[in-house]
């Protein structure tokens, strides 16, 4: 249940690959030794451990169209493990090693196998790699922080904390945490000495006020195919967020989730490791079966004992019975023109108050655009810097009718062509919605401020949150061929 | 001894230390980590080992550096200690360190304890129950034992974690060291209420769990000796463990390495039979069940697996236990926690998991397999654990199989789509086409269902990204979905068939994917051979360039045909008149420009089509028109090394029956497919790829050869090799005494003089037995450095080598630059009786540091005495040298060890004969190593009653641990042959 070896990679196009950081774990390496017995394989240099792995990646070699080793059709990775081919005498197949990349970070371990090695033991039987998976993608949101992609001095002087990091959490191979994202908040205290055992997970104790807050924030995501013969398809996941600050070693709090009355049931439900119980009946609905109507339908109960940091408490996907901005979008040739007709309807149910509303409609495979002859019954529209985009910002309110519509014609005489795409060739298009709503779910998932119950002496403050954004919503255009997006649709 | 050894060390350190070495070391450590082989090129593992030491002392260095320094130890300790004593020698100095380190430097003392568990386990002190070693583990216990800061305080408490989770290292590896501890650790584990708990119920968990596997492994054992064991508090259990000495010897704590739940034959765990009574154990797993809730999800689910074997191990505490954390298991976020979870069920199906339960773990993975909070990794992991499912009740084990609740209907929320990455969408077609391959074996009519058409269709959109520039990667996950769905549905013809001729479609329009298309034929043909799909691709690619309309054809294009019609020409089964005509055409007709632009590339393809034409079995029907080609290529083409082998194909095709034709071109290994092709005379006149083959070294899978050392030194070799032949007055023993030394030192002035070290080695064959390599000629062996401490070898030729023969001798000559041991990497070319040229590494040869021991180099006909004059010439050169200061090379030391004098004498006779400058006479004698290029190092030897003393002088201080080690293992040999001989 440990890892061999630990290597922290950047890779950017077109600059130079480079090992940042490597950690061994010679004792590991001593028990791997002693069980593998004679199919032992050493971990080589890193250097010849980067190139193998981008060789796995099928990053080596960008230049070359073909290469035997790296894109030979035999060769399917397809799991979260990859196998090494080490080269020479002492050579063989290094397995599993595990890889998470993120942006211009690789982050990869060699998993220990604690079985006999031959025949080689699945995948899933090994600890280790759930173990390793779970250190990769701690280690990964340490390094990359907050944004996606991490800036260079942060990553640097992030990855000098390695060493440190590392020798709290993972000192002799053998994972017992994750780094903690932003250090102990300043209101932290040691523990006072007590009978209650204190939480691992628990850097000290809160000490002031009492703040309790959860925000629940709502996606949904769409493809709209304005097709007979496709059927669209939308749906929402959330999650709720909490940051609590409530004195003592191991306080008890409990959040509810309610749904309005004949709304339909939360679904997938997964919950932080401190939930410390659960009905059963929270987990039932799944969105891979079919709903059953009489199913459990709240509320759903989540009692817990909060870390100091904030924390997802639990995350759901659900089916809503609408989406909340139906569109259409059909293009036509016309000459050396594309004319293009748009509508988008707010559904009644949805409330007309967005932060922000825009249409973005992309083409590729073109030149950029020549003149622009488009007009929209509300909001504005732009043409974006590159001229491949048109931007059509609705503001906050659709208006009274909740319809809008946009209609007009493009032509692309641009002096450069512009960007391309695999997918959108001839009339395959699309429309992508992003937008925000405060203060409302689709599912009609809330949490009342009533309802979340502290057991502390002090009576906490409660601030309670809902929002709704948009995640990949495509409205693709009617008379082009549009991807298939899901297998439901299909079979 | 150690005093011995430390003064000689010191003097050594000092040297070393006196003047130069301070700066840089986060450079030169980081050099190291990057790679620690060339960076030992330059320096030797020993000095870097005592540099990094000597600085880990120094109280100027900072906390930092010294943590930097560390590094190392803590991640190549069998680099830097590669044998017992070395590790317990730096272990010691670590100790040392770790005691003289200020209180405050809390990262410099936990780094410490890590580097001394890493070097102590990989050099195999523990194992060997060293002193120090159990010095370290009392020391980490009595750190263990200050629950809730009684005594340190709340600051020390990354020590007391380190400490911590330095025993559970040491538990890992050697398991049951702490199996007689178990109540110490139990109560350590309650007793803590700080967050370090989690450090001590990892080390309880992981100590209980070996402890029991150790019982069930004890011949009726039961719930007797589990009582005890849980209450049992005396000391360490030393066996032999993961550093074990004997790697061939499998003992249970080795085994116990293993989990049991994966260690017996078809996932029989071992059991221990305790009959109902084991409430301590029950109430015990209990109580870190329920706290089980307070740890990191990662040291949670590390506990839980503990738990799961050891209930595994124990059949008379219910499982049902776990039941109160399932739930909140089973709706976790964490991948480790469900996992466990997965274990759990693998470990108790249906006594833990009902029907519904296990349908519930079922669906919710395929939910997780697709859910749209998880990363890519971890949905990876779930369609993993989806093929690799714990069913209570397996059907088939085999391994991949699919669930038989994994209803098609299910697995459709995991059908491929374009929008997935190209791991995920492989691993979702995967998973489906097993899905659908089983509803289609339902479908009687084999047409498989709409499932399959589902497949399908995804398969051709994917095609069409491939048709518009598609990536590089997107190409290369087309054709391996291509390859996987041929894989499981190449049977279903309806879309087998129609893939071949998008293929063909797709490769019109994409010519510079030929590789692609050959790699996809290969495989195929390799994989599916009856089913004649890649032969029908071939033959339809074939087609496709042959039918296009020549005016669109770009010499671009025509590169990629002739490549694909080159492979196309390999199969007998395709008829090859159109791809003639189609060559024929280029040639002579509209392209003339083909012809006279004389591209030696592009002529080198149309003749590699025709050399596989000419193997055809349908050669007889192309003879004419081959033999237009052929001429026209040979009298028109404008390049002359393309007419030239166009001719000679052309005499071959006119003048040799096919059969002959075919002997003397056949090429295919029948059995190795295209990979391997046989080398005949004529692939030197034959086009440029077979030439290569030709040429080409190959390179063994393992080491064919390997040397042997041969121990005698040959018999003139003990004399001087080099006669003074100027000064033939000086070899007289009438010469005057006095001039012993400055004769003697005289013979260096030739620079050449005594530089060498020759060895000597049997070369043979290793075990590996392959006739093929039965005879071997013209071997050369070649030998590279890797340091710096010697000239280049030069290479070493072997006319032949005969298993059946003896085997022949290599003498090894090696010039040092610095007379230390050293490592050669050894590699041999040779040719095998079919004339192909073969390269093969050989084990990595090993020069100890005696091997580079001389004798004294006296002129012939020296008489002893005048040799002995040389010696204490030296010596006396030595000894004043030393005392005028420290900055010359000079050093002595002194070396002590109980030895009897008749052990004595055997030392003498076994290790220092040779090197005898004085006889042995009452337990004394003098010795004189010399040492190519420059260094002597002598020996006086005095035996006292029971002891021997070693007295060291020596021109080159740097030689001293090494002399050092060497006494140490001579005399330990001794002293092993003479137990034995008192025991027998």
């Amino acid at each position: 249940m440990s890892v061999r070896a630990l290597w922290i990679i950047s890779y950017e196009r077109g600059e130079s690959v480079v090992v940042r950081f490597s950690r061994r774990y010679p004792t590991v390496e001593q028990r791997v030794k002693c069980m593998a017995g004679s199919l032992y394989v050493s971990v080589p240099e890193d250097g010849t451990v980067l190139q193998l792995l981008l060789t796995e990646l099928g990053l080596s070699d960008s230049d070359k169209p073909y290469v035997a080793l790296r894109d030979d059709c035999l060769h399917q990775q397809r799991s979260p493990a990859l196998e090494l081919h080490v080269e020479g005498p002492s050579g063989g197949v290094l397995w599993p090693v595990l890889v998470i990349s993120q942006g211009p970070l690789i982050l990869a371990c060699l998993a220990m196998v604690d079985a006999p090695a031959d025949p080689r033991p699945p995948l899933a039987s090994l600890f280790s790699v759930s173990q390793g998976l779970s250190l990769l993608a701690g280690l990964q949101a340490f390094l990359c922080g907050s944004g996606s992609k991490p800036d260079r001095e942060g990553l640097a002087s992030r990855l000098a904390m390695m060493p440190s990091i590392l020798l709290q959490i993972c000192p002799l191979g053998t994972p017992l945490d994750i780094p903690q994202p932003g250090a102990s908040s300043a209101s932290a205290m040691p523990t006072p000495a007590g009978t209650q055992k204190q939480p691992a997970w628990k850097t000290g104790v809160h000490r002031g006020r009492a703040v309790v807050n959860v925000a629940l924030t709502e996606m949904v995501r769409s493809m709209q195919y304005g097709n007979r013969n496709r059927q669209d398809l939308w749906d929402v996941y959330g999650t709720v967020t909490c940051k609590c600050e409530v004195e003592g070693v191991l306080p008890n709090v409990t959040v509810t989730l309610t749904l309005p009355p004949n709304g339909s049931p939360l679904m997938d439900v997964l919950v932080h490791p401190c939930v410390s119980s659960l009905d059963a009946s929270v987990l039932t609905a799944m969105s891979v079966e079919d709903c059953d109507s009489s199913a459990f339908s709240g509320p759903y109960k989540f009692p817990f004992s909060p870390p100091l940091e904030p924390f997802r408490l639990c995350s759901y996907t659900s089916q809503v019975p609408v989406p909340p901005i139906l569109g259409t979008y059909q293009l036509k040739n016309d000459d050396n023109q594309l004319r293009i007709t748009v509508s988008l309807k707010l559904h009644e149910s949805v409330r007309n108050s967005f932060e922000y509303c825009e249409a973005h409609l992309p083409f590729f495979n073109r030149d950029q655009m020549g003149s622009v002859d488009v007009k929209v019954s509300s909001g504005q529209l732009e043409v974006s810097k590159e001229k491949n985009l048109l931007v059509w910002v609705l503001g906050q309110k659709f208006p009274k009718s909740r319809e809008v519509s946009l209609e007009g014609s493009v032509s692309f005489s641009g002096e450069f062509p512009g960007p391309t795409d695999p997918l959108c060739t001839d009339l395959t298009a699309y429309i992508k919605l992003y937008f925000r709503v405060p203060d409302l779910t689709l599912s009609g998932c809330c949490v009342d401020q009533h309802s979340v119950q502290v057991y502390s002496s002090a009576k906490p403050r409660i601030v309670t949150s809902r929002e709704l954004l948009s995640s990949e919503y495509f409205i693709w255009n009617s008379t082009g061929t549009a991807p298939v997006s899901s297998g439901h649709m299909m079979l | 001894m150690t005093t011995a050894l430390k003064t000689s060390q010191h003097i050594v350190l000092k040297a070393i230390f006196g003047s130069t070495m301070s700066a840089n070391w986060p450079e030169r450590i980081s050099a190291f980590l990057r790679s620690p082989s060339q960076f030992l090129c330059s320096t030797t593992s020993d000095i870097f080992l005592a540099e990094v030491l000597h600085e880990l002392r120094d109280d100027r260095a900072s906390d930092q550096i010294k943590v930097l320094l560390l590094s190392p130890l803590l991640e190549h300790p069998t680099l830097l200690c590669p044998s017992v004593s070395v590790g317990e020698e730096t272990a010691l100095e670590l100790m040392s360190v770790f005691a003289q380190c200020s209180p405050k430097s809390l990262p410099l003392r936990c780094n410490v304890l890590l580097a001394l568990t890493s070097v102590l386990l990989c050099s195999c002190c523990v194992s060997s129950h060293t002193s120090a070693s159990q010095d370290f583990l009392d020391l980490l216990l009595q750190m263990a034992q200050d629950t809730n800061d009684a005594q340190a305080g709340a600051a020390l408490h990354p020590l007391r974690t380190t400490a911590c989770d330095c025993l559970r290292e040491l538990e890992a590896c050697l398991p049951g060291l702490l199996s007689q501890r178990l109540e110490l650790l139990s109560s350590l584990r309650q007793q803590e209420n700080s967050r370090l708990h989690q450090a001590y119920t990892g080390l309880h968990a992981l100590a209980l769990r070996n402890a029991v596997y150790l019982l069930t492994q004890q011949k009726g054992a039961g719930a007797g000796d589990l009582k005890a064991a849980l209450g049992s508090n005396e000391g360490f259990v030393w066996g032999e463990g993961a550093d074990s000495a004997h790697p061939n010897s499998v003992s249970h704590s080795d085994l116990a390495l293993f989990s049991p739940l994966t260690l017996g034959p078809m996932g029989k765990v071992p059991s221990l039979q305790t009959g109902l009574d084991c409430k301590e154990l029950r109430s015990l797993l209990s109580s870190l069940l329920e706290e089980s809730y307070l740890l990191t999800s990662l040291s949670q689910a590390a506990l839980l697996r503990c738990l799961v074997e050891v209930l595994a191990m124990v059949p008379a505490v219910s499982p049902t236990i776990f039941r109160a954390q399932l739930l909140r298991l089973l709706g976790t976020c964490k991948v480790c926690l469900l996992h466990t979870t997965l274990l759990m069920k693998a470990a108790f199906t249906d006594s833990l998991f009902s029907a519904e339960d296990e349908a519930f773990l079922l669906k919710r993975l395929v939910g997780l397999s697709q859910h749209p909070l998880l990363s890519t990794p971890e949905k990876l992991f779930y369609m993993d654990c989806i093929l690799h499912f714990p069913e209570n009740r397996p059907i088939s084990s085999g391994d991949e199989s699919l669930p038989v609740l994994l209803t098609p209907r299910l697995a459709a929320a995991l059908v491929p789509t374009v929008f997935n990455d190209s791991v995920s969408m492989l691993a979702r077609l995967n998973l489906l086409s097993l899905v659908y391959l089983e509803e289609g074996e339902e479908d009687r009519e084999g047409q498989g269902g709409r499932g399959l058409a589902y497949l399908y269709d995804h398969l051709t959109s994917l095609l069409r990204i491939v048709e518009n520039q598609a990536s590089r990667e997107m190409v290369v996950t087309f054709f391996r979905a291509s390859f996987l769905f041929l894989l499981h549905f190449c049977h279903v013809e309806r879309y087998s068939e129609d893939l071949s001729q998008k293929l063909c479609d797709l490769y019109l329009r994409r010519t510079q994917l030929a590789p692609h298309f050959i790699n996809l034929a290969d495989r195929t043909q390799d994989r599916l051979e009856e089913s004649g799909w890649a032969v029908a691709l071939l033959r339809g690619l074939q087609r496709t360039i042959t039918e296009a309309p020549l005016s669109q054809l770009t010499l671009q294009d025509l590169r990629w045909h002739l490549r694909i019609l080159a492979r196309v020409a390999e199969e007998g089964e395709v008829l090859q008149r159109a791809t003639l005509n189609f060559l024929l055409c280029v040639i002579t007709s509209s392209s003339s420009a083909l012809c006279v632009s004389g591209d030696w590339r592009l002529g080198n393809g149309v003749l590699g089509v025709c050399r596989r034409l000419l193997l055809h079995p349908s050669l007889d029907s192309l003879l004419t028109p081959l033999a237009d080609l052929l001429q026209h290529l040979t009298c028109h083409y404008g390049e002359t090394d393309i007419q030239d082998h166009a001719r000679l194909y052309y005499t071959l095709l006119t003048t040799l029956s096919q059969e002959k034709l075919a002997g003397v071109l056949a090429q295919r290994g029948t059995e190795r497919g295209r990979q391997a092709k046989v080398r005949s005379l004529s692939a030197i006149m034959g086009e440029t790829e077979e030439l290569t083959s030709g040429l080409t070294v190959h390179q063994t899978e393992r080491p064919l050869l390997r040397l042997v050392k041969l121990d005698k030194h040959e018999p003139d070799e003990c004399k001087p090799e080099h006669k003074p032949d100027s000064e033939p007055a000086c070899e007289t023993e009438s010469s005057p005494g006095q001039g012993g030394i400055e004769d003697y030192r005289a013979q260096f002035e030739s620079s050449s003089f005594a530089s060498e070290i020759t060895l000597q080695y049997h070369l043979t064959h290793t075990g590996v037995h392959d006739p093929h390599f039965d005879k071997l000629f013209s071997i050369r062996l070649h030998f590279d450095l890797t340091d710096g401490h010697y000239e280049e070898v030069s290479d070493i030729s072997v006319p032949c080598l005969f298993r059946t023969r003896k085997p022949p001798t290599v003498r090894l000559r090696l010039k040092p630059k610095q007379p230390y041991h050293t490592t050669l990497r050894a590699s041999a070319i040779f040719t095998t009786e079919d004339g192909l040229s073969w390269h093969s590494p050989l084990a990595d040869l090993h020069v100890a540091f005696p091997e580079v021991f001389l004798p004294l180099l006296a002129p012939l006909g020296w008489a002893r005495e005048k040799k002995q004059r040389v010696f204490e010439g030296i010596w006396g050169e030595i000894c004043s040298e030393q005392s005028e200061g420290d900055l010359t090379n000079a050093a002595t030391s002194l070396f002590c060890d109980q030895l009897e004098e008749s052990a004595v004498g055997e030392l003498v006779e076994k290790h220092f004969q040779r090197y005898l400058v004085s006889d042995l006479d009452k337990g004394r004698c003098k010795v004189l190593f010399f040492l190519p290029p420059q260094s002597h190092v002598l020996l006086k030897v005095i035996t006292e009653e029971d002891a021997v003393q070693v007295h060291i002088a020596t021109d080159n201080w740097k030689l001293l641990p090494y002399i050092n080690s060497y006494l140490e293992d001579i005399t330990k040999e001794i002293h092993s042959t003479q137990q034995v001989n008192g025991d027998v």
